[in-house]
């Protein structure tokens, strides 16, 4: 595929984000950022591979709970904590994956959601011994400040942040432009075609999955490192459905819509609901209104009218034409 | 069995759960040739070639080609193997362009001489970079032709291909298959018996799920004969 537009946009996109830091409270850019990992693994699964996942707090947990075990019972690490949630993300998605991607849409869905349930009760019941149940971990002050950028420290965090979720966000546009990408998306459009063509579908959808949550086990990491503390809450049932919707309030399949929609369901969470208490409401209302108007997503939406302004406003102006005075005849 | 037999099918025996679909097929191609299967809708065509394809699995008989029993493999493998399908439904990828869809067909084979899809189909050249869900029904086949004969398949099974299609578009494709037969061999599934009559070298005439008649002689492959079996 081609990547000439790899920086298309990209710089763009983030640098309004790092502008954002100046104008909103910095644990609301940070949430921002985490989040925007946290949706985009969602988005690729639904807009790429056409998976619709309940179960994506499962996959947030593992990462969470394999920093928040490494930096309360092992090390102080901030970096190798998160190394460790990754890698524990990738582990879980492994020894599942093979099993739950051989389940069509809505069975993919169910199974993940009780593998979030799973660790749910594994986390506040069964292995409460080391979890704490829910009074959850703290690690906060077992922290070390790390050089170059401390992550102890919420500004330097949002600066670490900011380069994940950029360097995640250039990942999957990565993907996208390559042919995995188009795999990815054949298989959602039409798989046995891609069965025609030679393409083993199982594996690309395999690791689709691998890749998604081992993105959302990051989140989970980031997560942890930024409030040093990690209870089950993190997976509860009713926590489900948020990065469906931030992905679709964003815009589904849109690289920019995880991005988009982070900020606007933050922005209702964690602003709206200063000044008004049942803002759930506003988000369900919101929903509504972006499925009956086209299932497009705010960036669905906004990207063509942007793009259209834009080729406007680049495009060459046209040379006036020669003014011939009234019956004199041009050469 | 010949040894240059492509293809071979014998005793083929399909169902759809209860319901038997295809009894006791037997069918060869050799190398090079045209093969078309006649017959009306229900007859059991494109069930013939969803087997041969990997996609059903039959109660008995046997699939070869070049000796290989394809029975059992996934169609990926099929695939693999140098035996492509074109699907009678026409659908492509629509969310992709035209070249990214080649570019998936050039993938799987590691084929990127797309000079020949090009000679094939000239109009393909300007259509590269077109959304391939807004190509017309005519210049999606040519898509779906010119993907799969990227990795040079020794066996192109092809599901009606004609159908619903322009007069000029069906005489360009039958160009196309005559031209690809010296590359190819092909099983074509066709209700157009003035194309199958000009370019098949052997038909197959279903009924039911039984092969009624197997004409193996150009002088009998004529519309007028063909029509009897339908």
């Amino acid at each position: 595929m081609s990547v000439l537009k790899w920086w298309s946009g990209l710089l763009v996109a983030f640098l309004l984000l790092a502008l954002l830091r100046v104008f909103l409270p910095l644990p609301f850019a940070n949430e921002i950022m985490i989040f925007s990992v946290y949706a985009i693994g969602c988005n690729f699964l639904l807009g790429r591979v056409g998976f619709i996942s309940f179960g994506q707090p499962a996959y947030l947990a593992v990462g969470a709970y394999g920093t928040a075990f490494y930096l309360f019972y092992f090390g102080t690490n901030p970096y190798i904590g998160i190394l460790i949630g990754i890698i524990s993300g990738f582990v879980v998605s492994l020894a599942v994956g093979p099993l739950f991607v051989r389940l069509r849409s809505d069975y993919f869905a169910l199974v993940n959601l009780a593998l979030a349930v799973i660790i749910f009760f594994l986390m506040q019941k069964v292995l409460a011994g080391i979890t704490h149940g829910d009074d959850g971990l703290w690690f906060l002050t077992r922290m070390d400040s790390t050089p170059v950028l401390d992550l102890t420290q919420p500004d330097q965090f949002f600066i670490f942040a900011f380069l994940i979720a950029f360097a995640v966000w250039a990942f999957y546009k990565y993907i996208d432009d390559s042919i995995y990408g188009a795999c990815c998306l054949g298989t959602k459009i039409n798989e046995d075609k891609l069965k025609f063509l030679g393409y083993n579908t199982y594996n690309i959808r395999l690791l689709a999955f691998v890749i998604a949550n081992t993105t959302t086990a990051l989140a989970g990491s980031m997560y942890a490192i930024y409030l040093g503390f990690v209870s089950p809450e993190i997976t509860s049932p009713a926590r489900v459905a948020d990065p469906i919707v931030v992905t679709i309030l964003g815009g589904v399949g849109t690289l920019y819509g995880p991005i988009v929609g982070a900020i606007a369901y933050t922005g209702m969470k964690d602003l709206l609901s200063q000044v008004f208490g049942n803002w759930e409401l506003i988000v369900g209302f919101l929903l509504v209104f972006i499925m009956l108007a086209g299932e497009k997503g705010i960036w669905g939406t906004l990207a063509p009218v942007l793009e259209r302004t834009f080729t406007r406003l680049t495009a060459p102006r046209s040379a006036p034409a020669p003014r011939t005075e009234p019956g004199v005849k041009g050469t | 069995m010949k040894s240059d037999d492509i293809l071979t099918v014998a005793g083929l025996n399909v169902s759809y759960g209860e319901s038997k679909v295809l009894f006791n097929i037997n069918l060869n191609a050799s190398s090079g040739q045209i093969v078309a299967c006649v017959g009306r809708n229900g007859a059991g065509k494109t069930t013939l070639l969803k087997t041969i394809m990997g996609f059903l699995k039959p109660t008995a008989g046997t699939v070869t080609s070049n000796g290989t029993s394809l029975i059992g493999r996934a169609a990926y493998v099929v695939a693999a193997m140098g035996v492509k399908y074109i699907p009678q439904d026409k659908k492509v990828f629509s969310d992709l362009t035209v070249r990214e869809n080649l570019e998936l067909g050039s993938y799987a084979t590691r084929d990127y001489d797309w000079d020949k899809v090009t000679t094939y189909f000239p109009k393909l050249k300007q259509l590269m970079d077109r959304k391939a869900g807004y190509l017309s029904g005519g210049e999606r086949q040519m898509l779906m032709i010119g993907r799969a004969i990227l990795g040079n398949p020794k066996l192109l099974l092809v599901d009606e291909p004609t159908e619903g299609l322009a007069p000029s578009i069906v005489a360009q494709l039958k160009d196309v298959f005559r031209e690809l037969s010296s590359k190819s061999t092909l099983v074509i599934v066709e209700q157009n018996l003035p194309l199958v009559c000009a370019i098949a070298d052997k038909v197959y005439a279903l009924n039911e799920g039984h092969v009624m008649a197997e004409l193996a002689d150009r002088e009998q492959i004529k519309p007028e004969t063909c029509e009897q079996y339908l």
